[in-house]
């Protein structure tokens, strides 16, 4: 039976007075993780807008084990839990590493192939939201081809670095993209990856509206707009085998660029060749 | 009695063996490694109920035994020089995390120019790191150092590193005894504090603004400070249980009447003893002071051991670059206002050896040298 937004639990374990931005998509994608993975799980966050919004000095919104790490290090010091649970016998706890794009990609991914080679029995969660926004929006390998940074005013001139190809070539356990736009979905990638006894990643397009220059009451919309364009496609790899979870209704990705802020630069003939990638990716004729 | 050829790899993983350390977490580098792969083989000959984290880099290594440490295991890791100094950033972080973790440091020299012999330059560098950091002088010592470290770490809530030379300890074999695992357990019963834990969820490391971050690091200061007195009865109930004893912060030798005093830490303190013993057959007044305890800094102990000498003569397997060895600037701070003449040597680096002979000779130039032109001179070049 497909899971329904009435079977969730009511239990809030992130999210309430939280110090995230109005429309922060990394908040959302917290909340409805924590719905599936419930109060026995140990979270590690690495430096990002993550770490920092979910508690300072005496105060916090965590309601599970919660460990702001340093930079490169959360997949590491998970495994270390791991092991640590292992030996002492504890044996239903969720253990997760949860980084923004630099944290996975980029500065934290010698610790995530890392422990994903050892397949590791934990689950790392990339939430992507495109470009380095705890230091203000510079660009990354997450930053998509085009996008305007804090770093980069002309836009940035080379292609994303695919991170779900790269973490399903580690042949782990479970490889699978999500969206705030469809907690339903994502919520069930969760509970199936907590379920798996290796290495899960999940890779969470989670957009932020202050990066993107979108207005904040827009963040789900948005991260909609990336999956209904084909340019953001929900899918699993499960023991090999992949499968697409929603299929996009294909409507024009300058639907989805064009009133980004961060796309200001697009020309025509950008847009073309963006919309013909998405055509090749799905076999669509041209 | 259990007497046996180790060489200091060996009494390391000994030692962590003993401790019965849960979770071992490291990344190869030499000459550290044979200490890391005597630990594996127990483990795999089932000696050892202990998880070995595999991972990817040095950075990694400590990254692991502090997440393991934090949900509650005693946690361990071997590394030197260039690992050590890849892993800084986690080796401050677990020091503000109050959390136990004992390395063992098979002290190497630092690159540029590429070297793998023994220094020890890499521990220096982590001076202000807010470990404590031990020194061993033999093999004995590093097996000793290893039970300890943990009953410290645990005691004071703060990291352990246990130093031995490369090569001069790593591998060099000597007879050590290995002190009988039932009084180890007694001695060092496993006290579990988990603090990421889902029966008591905390959130650790959250950002500490300016009104808390000063009060943080002050109360990490004291547990330093308090460490002081827990090393000193650490060796003392050590020396009880074991019949060993290895005088905590710092060990006077041949001091009580003594004019001139060698100060040194690590294996060139065994070769000293042999030279004091020698000089003292002669009618000299030289006696050896053994820094044990780099961090803290035992200065309090220093000034009351070297209060009735005329000479201090320091050697420091080491280079500040411009300031000068090490624990020589540091004697320097902590005798100041006592009239005493203080000599500081750099000796050694990169491999260079420093026999008996050598401290010989340095003692004999530093009685012959009134001021030293520079905070240390170079010795052996």
């Amino acid at each position: 039976m497909a899971l329904s937004i009435a079977d969730l639990p009511k239990e809030e374990l992130f999210g309430q007075g939280n110090a995230g931005c109005g429309g922060c998509g990394a908040a959302v994608a917290g909340r409805q993780a924590m719905k599936a993975l419930g109060s026995r799980t140990i979270m590690t966050i690495p430096a990002s807008c993550m770490a920092t919004m979910g508690g300072s000095n005496l105060k916090t919104t965590w309601q599970i084990p919660f460990y702001h790490t340093l930079f490169e290090i959360a997949p590491a010091v998970s495994s270390g839990i791991r092991a640590a649970l292992e030996v002492q016998g504890i044996e239903d706890v969720n253990v997760v590493s949860w980084a923004g794009d630099a944290g996975t990609a980029d500065i934290g991914f010698q610790a995530l192939t890392g422990a994903a080679e050892r397949n590791e029995h934990m689950l790392h969660v990339c939430y992507d939201n495109e470009m380095y926004m705890n230091t203000g929006g510079q660009t990354g390998s997450q930053t998509p081809m085009y996008a305007v940074t804090s770093n980069m005013s002309k836009g940035k001139t080379i292609k994303k670095k695919n991170m779900l190809a790269i973490m399903e070539a580690h042949g782990i356990d479970y490889v699978a993209s999500a969206s705030i736009a469809y907690p339903l979905d994502l919520i069930a990638k969760f509970k199936k990856a907590a379920e798996k006894p290796g290495f899960s990643y999940i890779h969470i397009l989670a957009p932020c509206h202050r990066g993107w220059q979108i207005p904040q009451e827009k963040t789900i919309e948005f991260a909609r707009l990336a999956v209904e364009s084909g340019l953001f496609e929900l899918y699993e790899v499960e023991d090999g085998l992949r499968t697409r979870n929603v299929e996009p209704s294909f409507i024009p990705v300058e639907d989805y660029l064009t009133p980004q802020g961060r796309f200001k630069n697009l020309t025509p003939e950008a847009i073309q060749s963006i919309q013909a990638g998405v055509n090749r990716h799905y076999g669509r004729g041209e | 009695m259990n007497t046996t050829l180790l060489t200091g790899s060996e009494a390391a993983a000994y030692g962590a063996k003993l401790a019965r350390i849960e979770v071992i977490a490291y990344y190869p580098i030499t000459p550290a490694f044979p200490a890391m792969e005597r630990v594996s083989k127990f483990i795999d000959d089932g000696e050892l109920n202990t998880r070995f984290v595999r991972v990817e880099s040095d950075h990694s290594a400590l990254a692991a035994a502090l997440g393991a440490s934090l949900a509650g295991s005693r946690a361990f890791t071997v590394t030197n020089s260039q690992g050590l100094l890849y892993m800084t950033e986690v080796v401050y972080h677990t020091a503000g995390l109050r959390q136990p973790v004992v390395m063992a440091v098979a002290n190497r020299a630092l690159s540029a120019p590429h070297s793998r012999f023994p220094e020890q330059g890499d521990a220096i560098s982590q001076g202000a790191s807010g470990w404590i950091q031990l020194f061993c002088e033999n093999n004995q010592e590093v097996i000793d150092n290893m039970v300890q470290a943990f009953k410290i770490a645990e005691t004071v809530r703060l990291p352990v590193m246990v130093n031995y030379e490369g090569y001069i300890q790593s591998h060099t074999s000597e007879e050590v005894e290995i002190p009988n695992q039932e009084t180890v357990d007694q001695f060092l019963p496993l006290n579990r504090v988990r603090t990421l834990d889902v029966e008591n969820p905390q959130s650790v490391n959250t950002v500490a603004s300016p009104d808390f971050y000063m009060d943080y690091k002050f109360r990490q200061n004291e547990a330093m400070e308090q460490a002081l007195t827990v090393i000193d009865s650490a060796a003392a109930d050590y020396a009880k249980e074991f019949g060993r004893d290895w005088f905590g912060l710092i060990e006077a030798y041949q001091m009580e009447d003594a004019e001139h005093a060698f100060v040194a830490m690590g294996s060139m303190v065994s070769d000293a003893r042999i030279v004091v013993d020698e000089l003292r057959k002669q009618g000299r007044k030289v006696g050896l002071v053994k820094v044990r305890s780099w961090r803290p800094f035992p200065a309090q102990a220093l000034r009351e051991a070297l209060k009735n000498v005329q000479l201090v003569t320091v050697c420091d397997k080491n280079i500040v670059f411009g300031l000068g060895g090490a624990l020589g600037n540091e004697l320097k701070s902590a005798l100041y206002g006592q009239t005493v003449r203080i000599n500081s040597y750099i000796v050694g680096l990169g491999g260079r050896d420093v026999t008996s002979e050598e401290i010989k000779k340095v003692l004999e130039l530093s009685e012959k040298t009134e001021n030293q032109a520079t905070a240390s001179e170079w010795f052996g070049l």
